[in-house]
């Protein structure tokens, strides 16, 4: 029953962004990417020009409102919000609130505030112009004059490398009758959600607000606004360049094409890869990282057993079945002798520091879920009874989703390690004792 | 984008609640209150109470609180 100390897992926990990638080939939008690690800037993961990605792909073809209705709603191609909602349906709810005079806008968010995920960071290294060039077809479908890109504060080199690639984008005859326009985020968790984005562009800082409406109904200066991830829009530019029947012939009928996920895996930089829908999970893992506990969806996502999911196919729909979330797509695999609890300690202790704290429920809640969440890991009397009533009371009760995914992380541990908790409740942290009991048991 | 709704709800524009409490103490039965005084809204508002909960809302200090009607 002894077991020896373990090294610090923690030490892995990405708190901060990393811009020391790997990003590996694909089979779609990371198709062009020779494998190798991407610390550098532009040049060392392929050359992102715009002259090249013309080389590569010829002028875009421009479509209209129902073709490229037609094409990404056949394509199923989604935000990458957690809701996983139709880019189709948000195009079409969009097109349905212009008026004239009122040109719609686009949003390009290339501003990820979940610090675990970096797939927007290898599209800027890699293949920027698949993104810019998803926005330009949809601004020409929409009528839209204006596409505004945001670019994260908090990891200069993507930005200086998205600046560059919009700053080619200006002299460009493709581009003739529509602006580009930047804003750059503050480093802040909750900056790149949808509403504080809108914020931003108007000037005000960049913290979520109240959506009363969605803002494909009515967004920036009241007008309707296509906002999507950069991902989305990349899926979106290759489509209208490669056509439909290439997605089509990747990943699964009912889920075609792929997605990019961001791995946290110990021994390994940051590594994003593209997967086609319907792989299963293990495949995207070191064999060390498949057991012990998994993070899927990032810091608002939901923890389970490695052992549980390895081979649950990358699917929007598994996940929802599962009742798991796959978000914006990161898996932090920290490998079997992780405590899942320690982890989780430490996640929403800086969760609750990133609170903007304009929200009461938030403000106040987040930080007494974290000590709760502390009393639960020391083996208080009571703290788990605590901990699953402060999950519901913040749950749905501020103006963006970051008490929501912080009760979501906090009860998904309950639900996923349940042994685990009861040894913290009397005082020990089994994780390691526990997973290689597990690990016997099969 | 959002389903169609076919009950009357309440909804809080939480950046604007400064928790004075109001709404619950008009209308204590429906609208509780959180650790912090901030409100706890039901699901949906009882055809027979619309009228208090718009009210209620009337009365907020910070004008956070809405009546959503489908």
């Amino acid at each position: 029953m002894t077991t020896q100390a373990m090294p610090s897992q923690l030490a892995t926990l990405p708190l901060t962004p990393s811009e020391d990638l790997l990003v590996l080939p694909g089979p779609a939008l990371l198709a062009d990417v020779a494998s190798r690690r991407v610390s550098g800037g532009i040049g060392s993961g392929g050359d992102p020009s715009l002259r090249d990605h013309r080389a590569r792909w010829g002028e875009p073809t421009m479509l209209g409102l129902d073709a490229l209705h037609a094409l990404t709603d056949a394509a199923g191609v989604r935000g990458r919000g957690g809701a996983g909602f139709s880019f189709a349906r948000k195009l079409a709810t969009a097109a349905r609130h212009r008026s004239l005079g009122r040109a719609p806008f686009v949003v390009v968010n290339a501003s990820e505030g979940e610090p675990a995920s970096a797939k927007d960071a290898a599209l800027a290294r890699t293949s920027p112009h698949l993104v810019l060039d998803g926005a330009l077809i949809a601004a020409r479908a929409l009528g839209a004059r204006e596409i505004h890109v945001i670019v994260p504060g908090d990891r200069p080199r993507t930005r200086g490398l998205l600046l560059a690639a919009v700053a080619e984008r200006t002299t460009d005859p493709a581009s003739s009758g529509v602006r580009w326009l930047t804003h750059t985020t503050q480093a802040r968790f909750v900056a790149g959600q949808a509403r504080a984005v809108l914020e931003l562009m108007a000037g005000r800082p960049g913290l979520p607000v109240t959506a009363w409406e969605p803002e494909a109904v009515r967004g920036h200066r009241g007008r309707a606004t296509l906002l999507s991830n950069a991902e989305t829009w990349a899926h979106v530019g290759l489509l209208a360049l490669e056509g439909l029947g290439r997605t089509l012939g990747r990943g699964t009928a009912a889920e075609p094409g792929t997605t990019l996920l961001t791995v946290h895996a110990p021994g390994r930089p940051v590594t994003v890869q593209e997967v086609e829908h319907g792989l299963p999970l293990g495949a995207v893992l070191p064999a060390s990282a498949r057991s012990g506990p998994i993070l899927l969806g990032g810091f608002h996502g939901t923890w389970a057993a490695g052992s549980d999911v390895v081979d649950l196919p990358i699917s929007a729909a598994a996940f929802r079945e599962r009742r798991l979330a796959l978000g914006a797509g990161v898996v932090i695999a920290p490998g079997l002798g992780a405590c899942a609890v320690a982890w989780t300690e430490r996640i929403v202790a800086h969760l609750a520091s990133e609170s903007a704290g304009r929200c009461g429920p938030c403000r106040n809640g987040l930080p007494a879920l974290a000590t709760a969440v502390a009393d639960l890991a020391a083996g208080r009397p009571g703290a788990r009874a605590e901990v699953a009533r402060l999950c519901g009371l913040v749950e749905g009760r501020g103006a963006c989703a970051h008490p929501d995914g912080t009760s979501r992380l906090v009860a998904s541990l309950l639900q996923a390690f349940p042994e685990e908790v009861a040894r913290h409740e009397a005082g020990r942290c089994g994780a390691r004792q526990h997973l290689i009991e597990s690990e016997a048991v099969r | 984008m959002t389903a169609p709704t076919t009950a009357t709800r309440l909804r809080v524009d939480w950046p604007s609640c400064d928790a004075h409490g109001l709404c619950h103490e008009l209308l204590p039965d429906l609208i509780g209150l959180d650790d912090w005084g901030f409100p706890i809204l039901p699901e949906h508002v009882p055809a027979d109470r619309v009228l208090e909960a718009r009210a209620a809302a009337k009365a907020c200090p910070k004008l956070a609180l809405r009546l959503l009607q489908p």
